[in-house]
């Protein structure tokens, strides 16, 4: 493949992967995750504070990137704060994500490289992740960033590469410490890379730098060029490039783990959290699912008359990239110990999330990058066995369906329904019927004589309060009770926001001076909304219905 | 010159002070704001994601007994039906009174978004002793706007009672109604028409909490013939 027709390529689905993620982004009501996280943003935006939490709410970068992208936009306050702000931060990592891709040329080849980015850009559950404000598309770009690093480290040892590399093992960190997970599964698959290496493998490892540069792309020949013109003996891993590695990774995390030195205790308390998450991991709660549930998530999903969902066609190119990996005819000898690495960290990484009973769909992101790396190199095999013209163009028919029908899904996932029930990736997702209930509580702000100072009394269980709290941020006077007992009678609240265990309770202490209204929280949560009688006859006389 | 502008400035300032503080009520004079510290929103994980119907939970104590006259009988059991959207987005409009209660997907038609009506006609006058409707109970749910009218005119122009009415903000504009909004369960909601006769029943629905479409997975209307 040409150089030019590459770089158009390669540009239009960083294009199309872009529209899919940057494409309304306030579309889907802001989930119970996201406006925790909002939230906590706002306290570092308003008040300079963070303090890392190691019981929830994982690593700190995604609050002090935020940062940066809040600034940039001229949003100073939590109430100047919209949702297409927040979700800008993981929407352009995950375009970003595609970008470094790029990365990966020198080991894969360009036409892999090619088909893993059109994965990555239509990929229905990578789609709707980048477009959610939690940590995961965060996570996979300095993932797919310290594996790329590595690896273009040990084809050429340099400062640059070994200091990139602890760089994003050090930002993985500090954005989920259950990135653990992701370190284990890489050195697990580098190791049995390693080891599964025949002799015939090592040799060339050896003497790649000799190879004919007229057997690999353009792309490749330059940097064979570029090896050659260091000619430097392989020596592996330096002691100066391993401890420059480590030292950045350390710093990195250091200074975001104790909030620039402010709370030192922090990087201790990032690792006092793995108890916390080794007992959750293992403990499950709510989010206990069987091993097989994100294979069968991707894999098939149904929900009573609703739409088929499936990333079948990804799984499928995988299992050829991953025959591939192990047939030496189909790529030149550089990349053979790549691929068996995504190979065996994939694997390793599906086993690891799936054996974990704690489960959650963002977390599919991690693992199923090696899918979609091990699917490009599928499809460019495929292609490359693909001798006779008519071969190979019923390859690419297959290959453009496939890739249209996981757009399709990608659209109606995050564009048409991202709050649907039905759609696999919706996890206890805020229904669309919640926002009637903050409209209408704007519209009683509206009439009250206090406005947007009016008094709003929420009580609900810390589960239902949530993201109330982002969507009443423009109001000055909420209190959050989880028990009406202690949130005590009406008072001057006109306003009253409860769960439906403590509407019956609160019901005793109105006097029947209230109306109430249900809305859809989550499927089968509700929120009552509890409006004074006053109020309510002043709504009804401003917005006196059809008749 | 801008030292006598700031002098001005400033006498005039202090000037109106003694008139401003006249304006605010002698009693708040010496008050200030009480400024109340509420409590903050508690900090959780993300919630169960629910998915299975767990209407024991929600509904709580089953209805009790509904008494009725002796004589009282099914009478809508697959008897006509019309509605407002006469092409359902799924199911048929026979599904009203197919005599299917099932809350599996099948069992339920679906029609537009918005406000929707579905009419049984009995085919004859009867006194109507009771009226259960099931939406949609596979899920949790609150149907907006639930509007059960009893009449024997079939335009529903004259003669026309109204049995349930919880539109409390009168958005579907057949009057503000005072009744409270429910929550479906497997058991469907009861209304009581208290003997009235009439022919023909309508129900209005405008949208749920889940989505704006309207479901019905069966009405059945309970009478003893006219006397």
């Amino acid at each position: 493949m040409n150089k030019k027709a590459f770089a158009g390529l390669f540009l239009l689905t960083a294009l199309g992967a872009a529209g899919f993620r940057l494409a309304d982004l306030d579309l889907r009501p802001v989930h119970h995750d996201e406006a925790n996280q909002a939230l906590k943003f706002g306290a570092l935006l308003e008040k300079g504070e963070y303090r890392y939490d190691k019981t929830d709410h994982h690593g700190p970068s995604l609050y002090y990137l935020t940062l940066m992208f809040a600034r940039a936009l001229g949003r100073n306050t939590l109430a100047e704060l919209d949702e297409t702000t927040l979700r800008l931060v993981p929407a352009c990592f995950g375009i970003g994500t595609i970008l470094l891709l790029l990365l990966f040329i020198p080991m894969i080849g360009k036409k892999a490289v090619l088909w893993s980015a059109l994965g990555l850009a239509v990929s229905p559950v990578m789609v709707y992740f980048s477009r959610f404000y939690i940590q995961e598309a965060l996570l996979l770009f300095f993932l797919v960033a310290a594996v790329a690093a590595l690896w273009r480290y040990l084809l050429k040892p340099s400062w640059g590469w070994a200091m990139a590399t602890g760089l994003f093992c050090g930002m993985m960190y500090a954005t989920k410490e259950t990135s653990v997970i992701a370190f284990g599964s890489i050195a697990a698959a580098f190791l049995l890379a390693h080891l599964t290496m025949g002799t015939r493998e090592k040799e060339s490892a050896q003497t790649r730098n000799t190879a004919d540069p007229q057997k690999q792309d353009p792309g490749e020949r330059q940097t064979e060029r570029s090896d050659r013109r260091s000619r430097k003996p392989r020596s592996g891993i330096r002691w100066a490039h391993l401890i420059l590695g480590l030292g950045s990774a350390l710093l990195v995390s250091l200074l975001l783990f104790t909030s620039f030195f402010e709370n030192p205790k922090g990087w201790l308390d990032s690792l006092l959290s793995f108890k916390v998450y080794f007992v959750r991991a293992g403990e499950g709660g709510f989010h206990v699912h069987p091993w097989s549930y994100y294979l069968r998530t991707l894999a098939f999903s149904k929900t009573g008359s609703g739409p088929l969902w499936s990333e079948a066609f990804i799984l499928l190119l995988a299992c050829v990239g991953g025959v591939a990996a192990f047939h030496r005819r189909h790529h030149d000898n550089r990349n053979f110990p790549f691929r068996k690495f995504i190979l065996f960290y994939t694997l390793f990484s599906t086993a690891a999330y799936s054996l974990v009973p704690y489960k959650t769909p963002w977390n599919i992101l991690p693992f199923y990058i090696g899918f979609i790396l091990l699917a490009g190199c599928g499809a460019a095999s495929l292609l490359d066995i693909c001798r006779k013209s008519l071969c190979r163009a019923l390859v690419i028919v297959l290959l453009a369906a496939g890739f249209f029908h996981l757009g399709v899904q990608a659209y109606r996932g995050s564009l048409d329904e991202p709050a649907n029930p039905r759609n696999p990736y919706v996890y206890a997702q805020t229904s669309p019927d919640f926002l009637k209930l903050i409209h209408r509580v704007e519209d009683l702000a509206a009439l009250h004589p206090d406005g947007d100072r009016m008094l709003i009394k929420v009580v609900a269980g810390p589960y239902e309060t949530w993201p109330l709290p982002w969507y009443l941020r423009r109001f000055s006077r909420v209190g959050y009770w989880t028990d009406a007992g202690e949130a005590g009678g009406p008072g001057e609240a006109a306003v009253i926001i409860s769960d439906t265990e403590q509407a019956d309770r609160l019901e005793s202490l109105f006097n029947k001076s209230f109306l109430s209204e249900y809305y859809g929280l989550r499927p089968n949560v509700f929120l009552v909304l509890h409006i004074r009688s006053d109020l309510w006859e002043k709504f009804l006389k401003s917005s006196p219905g059809k008749t | 010159m801008n030292k006598i502008i700031s002098l001005a400035v400033a006498m005039g300032f202090m000037a109106g002070m003694p008139a401003f503080a006249a304006a605010v009520p002698p009693q708040e004079q010496d008050k200030e704001e009480l400024k109340l510290q509420l409590p903050k929103p508690m900090f959780i994980g993300t919630p169960r994601n629910i998915t299975s119907p767990n209407l024991e939970r929600i509904t709580g104590k089953p209805r009790g007994a509904f008494f009725v006259p002796a004589g009282t009988k099914l009478v809508s059991l697959n008897k006509p039906v019309t509605a407002s959207d006469m092409q359902p987005v799924i199911g048929e409009v026979g599904y009203v009174t197919d005599g299917e209660k099932a809350g599996e997907d099948g069992y339920f038609v679906e029609f537009g978004p918005g406000k929707q009506s579905v009419q049984v006609d009995l085919k004859a006058p009867y006194e109507l002793q009771a009226i259960v409707v099931w939406h949609y109970h596979s899920q949790a749910r609150v149907y907006r706007d639930v509007i059960v009218q009893v009449s024997d005119d079939e335009d529903f122009i004259t003669g026309v009672t109204t049995i349930f009415n919880n539109d409390h903000d009168n958005s579907s504009g057949l009057g503000i109604g005072k009744d409270k909004e429910y929550i479906e369960t497997y058991e469907g909601k009861l209304f009581d028409p208290r003997g009235v006769k009439a022919r023909y029943v309508r129900l209005w629905s405008n949208g749920n909490t889940s989505n704006d479409m309207n479901h019905y997975v069966e009405v059945e209307v309970y009478a003893t013939p006219t006397q």
